[in-house]
């Protein structure tokens, strides 16, 4: 037998890939999103949210019911995320029926609504993480991006109370047209503070397909750019490009975790494989979670890439987030690819060192994505 | 030998693809930053400890369940009792 250790505490990583690694084969969905609604009380121009006032939002009765199911699954990682969540007025209620349950919590929230009523319950019971999404380092820009005069004062105040209690937080921000100049000036404020500090450049159309933001998102240039201008990504994909792997060869179409181990409920109670996916959908307010978690998980397994799909074989796989639902959200169909991510994948790879871009997948070469730029 | 324990209502026992997992919900039980993953065996042990069975108790079934000698066993649990208690995951009835 295993002797009994005294309960070993166990780093946050190795745990993590210790039990992902065992999970992986066996469908079991240990990372969960739930997105308590589709409201915001900001008007971000990059949001891709769509709310739909004739559609009804899962009760907390029935938001329970679902955790209970999703815990005895074999969920753990659970992100509660909007909208904003903290427009429900049963955000505390629901969040302390999940925290019972023994998830590990991580909480989108935009920080302008947090209160110290909240925060004060959320430090007797705190989240795995707290992630705060800000959109500039100056209120003109921050609100130029969210619509709401004031919305600025606001999400700096509530930082400030989620600091004051010492809560698990990180800070992060949608690079675009609009603010990626202060990209670095809200990094060096972020992790002035001691906090971590993320970006990301890649925007995609709103759930509806419209692709308004696209009018503010950065050209594959820009966004590769601004990668290259920060250290800790440029050493990052350095590394990236020093290790690449050969793309998988069993034809599957979905590379990632979505319907194997990983799994997105939307406010009205529809489970998909992830959140831009909306095509596999199954109603919980009509199925167990178990029994739709088994159908999604069949369909999506069966799902495989055809003939001519663009990403087969592609030899930047290990440098590029393409997949199924960027076809879809881009193009309504999971079969095509992103031609926008394609392109930031050949940049990074020439800027970056993983040599050439040309590949077998059918990704544009330097000089069409440039004469597409200039176009 | 003869304790009685008792679990804390704010630690979370979760079992997950044969991983055994105590996760701390309120910031004063335990060391909130930290995750405990249990070996079979531990697990086995906090399934029995309901606050009822006595440690001698629970010494006998997992000498019996496991593959080990009962002064291992004994070892074994008094360790594993007194980790849980210090953590306050655990405590005296």
């Amino acid at each position: 037998m295993e002797r009994v250790h005294s309960v070993p505490q166990e780093t946050y990583t190795a745990f993590s890939n210790s039990i992902h690694s065992k999970v992986l084969e066996k469908n079991i969905p240990i990372d969960g999103t739930i997105e308590l609604t589709q409201r915001c009380n900001l008007k971000c121009v990059q949001c891709y949210c769509c709310h739909d006032p004739s559609k009804r939002e899962l009760s907390y009765d029935e938001i329970c019911r679902i955790l209970d199911e999703i815990a005895e699954a074999g969920c753990l990682w659970l992100l509660i995320t909007g909208g904003e969540p903290l427009l429900r007025p049963d955000f505390l209620d629901i969040y302390m029926y999940a925290k019972k349950k023994g998830f590990l919590i991580t909480l989108f929230t935009n920080a302008t609504l947090v209160t110290p009523e909240i925060l004060d319950h959320l430090s007797k019971y705190p989240p795995f993480s707290i992630e705060v999404s800000v959109y500039g380092a100056t209120k003109e820009i921050y609100e130029k991006i969210t619509g709401v005069t004031g919305s600025f004062e606001s999400c700096m105040a509530g930082i400030k109370l989620i600091l004051d209690r010492k809560l698990p937080l990180k800070l992060k921000t949608m690079a675009m047209a609009l603010n990626h100049h202060e990209v670095s000036q809200m990094k060096e404020w972020s992790e002035g503070m001691g906090i971590e500090f993320r970006f990301d450049a890649m925007l995609h159309p709103k759930l509806t397909g419209l692709k308004d933001p696209w009018d503010v998102r950065l050209s594959p240039e820009d966004a590769v750019a601004l990668d290259g201008s920060d250290q800790k990504k440029l050493d990052a994909w350095r590394e990236v490009c020093k290790h690449p792997w050969e793309p998988s060869q069993n034809g599957r179409l979905f590379t990632c975790g979505a319907g194997k181990n990983s799994f997105h409920i939307d406010p009205y109670g529809y489970l998909r494989p992830c959140d831009m996916m909306r095509t596999f959908s199954y109603d919980l307010r009509k199925h167990s979670f178990r029994e739709a978690w088994v159908e999604m998980c069949s369909a999506v397994s069966v799902e495989k890439a055809p003939g001519d799909y663009k990403c087969r074989g592609c030899k930047m796989t290990f440098i590029c987030n393409q997949c199924p639902g960027w076809g879809f959200l881009e193009n309504g169909d999971i079969y095509s690819i992103s031609e926008n991510m394609c392109d930031v994948a050949q940049l990074r790879a020439r800027k970056f060192g993983a040599g050439s871009g040309n590949t077998k997948g059918g990704m544009s070469n330097e000089e069409e994505i440039l004469s597409k730029a200039q176009r | 030998m003869t304790k009685v324990y008792s679990k804390s209502p704010d630690v979370v026992f979760r079992k997950i693809a044969d991983e055994f997992v105590l996760v701390p919900i309120r910031k004063n039980a335990a060391d909130l930053e930290s995750i405990y993953a249990l070996n079979e065996v531990g697990g086995r042990i906090w399934e029995l400890i309901d606050g009822h069975r006595t440690t001698v108790e629970i010494h006998k079934t997992i000498a019996d369940e496991f593959d080990v000698t009962p002064d291992e066993a004994e070892e074994d649990l008094q360790n594993f009792v007194k980790s849980l208690a210090e953590t306050g995951s655990i405590k005296e009835s």
